[in-house]
């Protein structure tokens, strides 16, 4: 291949590559290189520090598939997705289009909405818990009532999932003003003439032509949604009884991998993690091809 | 790593600002990482007088009990530990046999200051590896009961005393919880996390052992231990429910002044002692439980928890023997005097603290010097990887449930069957 190229294209191949290098290079030593060391690990019976692992074959994999709690916690980490994805969807769409007409304090409220995004989230949970606490906690004194928000296992998912919308619609918001400003006005005035009013507005132009934001957002906020942690671990104290029923896949990795110190079993974990978002995706991009519209 | 590159550059500066003082060691400062933010200011203080002769700089950082070993177990693998830090019962025996901690025979037998028979014995011993001294004792602490007055007065019930056995804290802790019920106000609060401060130390009572004394088993489900694990089930059925402590805290419900009675460690007096209220507070000796009914405490039915940390250095630090040295200086008589004095906590050596107990001036806290004759003392029950046992106790599948559902005896001792499982299952694993 070198040999068919003229001296000129070998000098640009080579500044090419001298330019993709530190992204190449960032993403061997950050991404693939933890990736194929987790999956080394997921093997392995670790020793501890990282040293004196021992190659077990599968013995993670069958110990994790037949423990009740991983499919206890992947369920968990589903129910949350169930919550955040939609709601955090549909909020965003609305508030999205309502501050796309020029409404009087546009960015002021584009800015509150965008706010949560800004937070560090750590910092978000905890006034979450203490807002969700049954005997101080706001909600419970504004409303005069005696819930245990994040301590019924019935309630205490849902809780959870509501900060998980409460944090993100501000960026979904945001990427679908980017969505809706591409839509060409002529069409809205053409349907006017028409006679369709803003409803059908909304459902015959605004959504099918957001269509590819909308499944943009939705593809990587099931994957974020999937990962699930820092919720959790924040607002649950680890002797919450509902925590069984709450904690995401992601949480109990970090129970195995990092307090009890068995890397091996918490790498198999996020194994198993991986192939199931990689199942999902792939169903996702083939419903792409049907639901998504393209120009 | 940034503030660290920040902090090389500033220390620079400095040493190009400054004429060089006798400087006796290489470095500039050591990095030293601590995880009780009550402990900070006095911490510094005696650390501070180390860097005036040495001219080494000394920074305390603080971070989390969860937090702290996540970091260090991941500075461990990648390199990167604070020069000198706390090491616990918990996982000491993981890091000495990795070789993660400097050893430090070799300073100790050249320093007039330390003489390991001085210090209590477990403490020594947890730190020692394969006959190797990995760190020294820090301090060792006792536990106490910490009671409001306010609510004993509010609802006319008598202050606990040094006599009192745990059925008398069950009779107290009933009676302000029926008085309290329209004020939401209950006599007793008690977590599962609360085992060193709290049921370990009923269980020891009643003649169980959380973990035996060769560190190779349990008797948390024989009859000893379900004795006293029903002890404890009794004052959870009047304390504050599950809940409640798991979504707010026992402290902070004592501290919010809903809660008559907590247990507390020694090392957790400061946050009492500045709390709001703490004219309120007061301390008394750790209840005996009275496993043969005859009314009075008897040889061993009073026991505290104690532990003791240790002060480590990492196995690569750029100058061991600057580390050493402010270990030393930490732990020689000196400073552990001072560090007693300044109500930090109470020393790792032996018949230094008394001067613990004057620390906190309009709080008696003799009822934790009296612990150490009053009371028998045992060691913080540990294994290799504590750990992985402690925490599945706390949860669901053990004592999470009968905490949750306290009116049921038999809950509580299949609990006690399943944690000797689990216990048991752990040290195989290790």
């Amino acid at each position: 291949m070198l040999k068919n190229m003229s001296p000129k294209e070998k000098t640009e191949a080579k500044w090419g590559l001298l330019f993709v290098a530190p992204t190449m290079i960032g993403l061997i030593v950050l991404n693939f290189y933890p990736i194929f060391n987790t999956i080394y690990q997921s093997f392995c019976k670790t020793g501890d520090f990282g040293k004196g692992n021992t190659f077990v074959g599968l013995a993670n994999y069958s110990k994790v598939l037949a423990a009740p709690e991983t499919w206890q916690s992947l369920w968990n980490t589903i129910k949350y997705a169930l919550i955040e994805v939609p709601f955090g969807i549909v909020i965003a769409l609305i508030l999205a289009v309502l501050l796309n007409k020029k409404v009087a304090g546009r960015s002021v409220y584009r800015t509150i909405f965008f706010l949560p995004m800004v937070c560090a989230p750590a910092a978000v949970a905890m006034v979450w818990k203490w807002l969700y606490n049954t005997q101080f906690g706001l909600l419970n004194n504004v409303f005069h009532t005696k819930v245990a928000w994040i301590s019924d296992p019935n309630i205490a998912w849902i809780s959870i999932g509501v900060i998980g919308v409460w944090s993100i619609i501000g960026y979904n918001m945001v990427l679908f003003i980017g969505g809706l400003q591409e839509i060409p006005g002529d069409y809205y005035e053409a349907a006017s003439i028409d006679g369709a009013n803003g409803f059908r507005q909304f459902f015959s132009i605004t959504v099918p032509l957001l269509s590819p934001t909308t499944f943009f957002i939705v593809q990587t906020r099931i994957i974020g949604a999937l990962t699930v942690f820092d919720l959790m671990f924040m607002v649950m104290d680890k002797t919450n009884v509902a925590l069984k029923k709450v904690q995401s896949i992601v949480y109990l990795f970090y129970q195995y991998a990092f307090t009890n110190g068995n890397k091996g079993y918490g790498a198999t974990l996020v194994v198993v993690l991986l192939v199931f978002i990689m199942i999902v995706t792939f169903i996702l991009q083939q419903v792409e091809k049907r639901v998504v519209y393209h120009n | 790593m940034k503030k660290r590159v920040l902090m090389g550059v500033l220390a620079a500066g400095m040493m190009m600002a400054l004429p060089m003082t006798a400087q006796a060691y290489d470095i500039d400062e050591l990095q030293v990482n601590i995880w009780d933010n009550n402990q900070l200011a006095g911490l510094q203080q005696i650390a501070d007088e180390w860097s005036e002769e040495s001219g080494v700089k000394v920074t305390i950082n603080v971070v989390d009990w969860d937090n702290y070993w996540t970091l260090l177990e991941a500075g461990a693998s990648g390199g990167q530990m604070p020069d000198v830090f706390w090491m616990h019962s918990n996982t000491a025996q993981m890091y000495m046999e990795n070789d993660l901690i400097y050893p430090l025979d070799d300073f100790i037998a050249e320093d007039d200051a330390i003489d390991l028979a001085n210090y209590y014995d477990g403490i020594v011993e947890l730190y020692k590896s394969d006959g190797v001294q990995y760190a020294l004792p820090k301090d060792h602490d006792t536990i106490a009961l910490l009671y409001n007055k306010a609510i004993f007065d509010k609802y006319g019930v008598e202050y606990p005393t040094d006599d009192w056995s745990w059925d008398d804290v069950l009779a107290a802790a009933t009676a302000i919880t029926e008085a309290g019920k329209d004020d939401g106000v209950y006599g007793y609060a008690l977590n599962t996390s609360n085992n060193q401060d709290g049921w370990y130390n009923i269980v020891y009572d009643y003649g169980g052992q959380i973990i035996t004394e060769d560190h190779k088993g349990t008797t948390i489900g024989s009859d000893e231990g379900k004795a006293g694990m029903e002890m404890v089930r009794k004052i959870l059925e009047v304390a504050a429910p599950q809940t409640t402590v798991a979504e707010t805290g026992t402290d902070s419900l004592f501290q919010s002044g809903l809660v008559g009675m907590i247990t507390q460690g020694s090392w957790m007096i400061n946050s009492f002692y500045k709390a709001e209220n703490s004219a309120d507070y007061a301390w008394a000796l750790i209840p005996y439980g009275d496993a043969n009914g005859n009314g009075a405490c008897d040889e061993g039915e009073r026991w505290s928890c104690y532990n003791g940390l240790g002060w480590a250095a990492s196995h690569q630090v750029a100058d061991p023997a600057a580390a050493y040295s402010l270990i030393s200086y930490f732990c020689a008589e000196k400073g552990q005097k001072e560090q007693a004095e300044l109500g930090v906590t109470m020393a790792g050596m032996k018949g230094v603290s008394e001067e613990f107990a004057n620390a906190f001036p309009g709080m008696d806290v003799s009822a934790f010097t009296k612990a150490e004759t009053d009371a028998q003392l045992y060691f913080r029950p540990y294994t290799r990887n504590t750990t992985v046992w402690e925490d599945a106790l706390q949860q669901a599948g053990a004592f999470l449930d009968p905490w949750q559902n306290p009116s049921d005896p038999d809950l509580m001792a299949s609990a006690c069957d399943a944690a000797q499982m689990i216990i048991e299952d752990a040290i195989a694993n290790e």
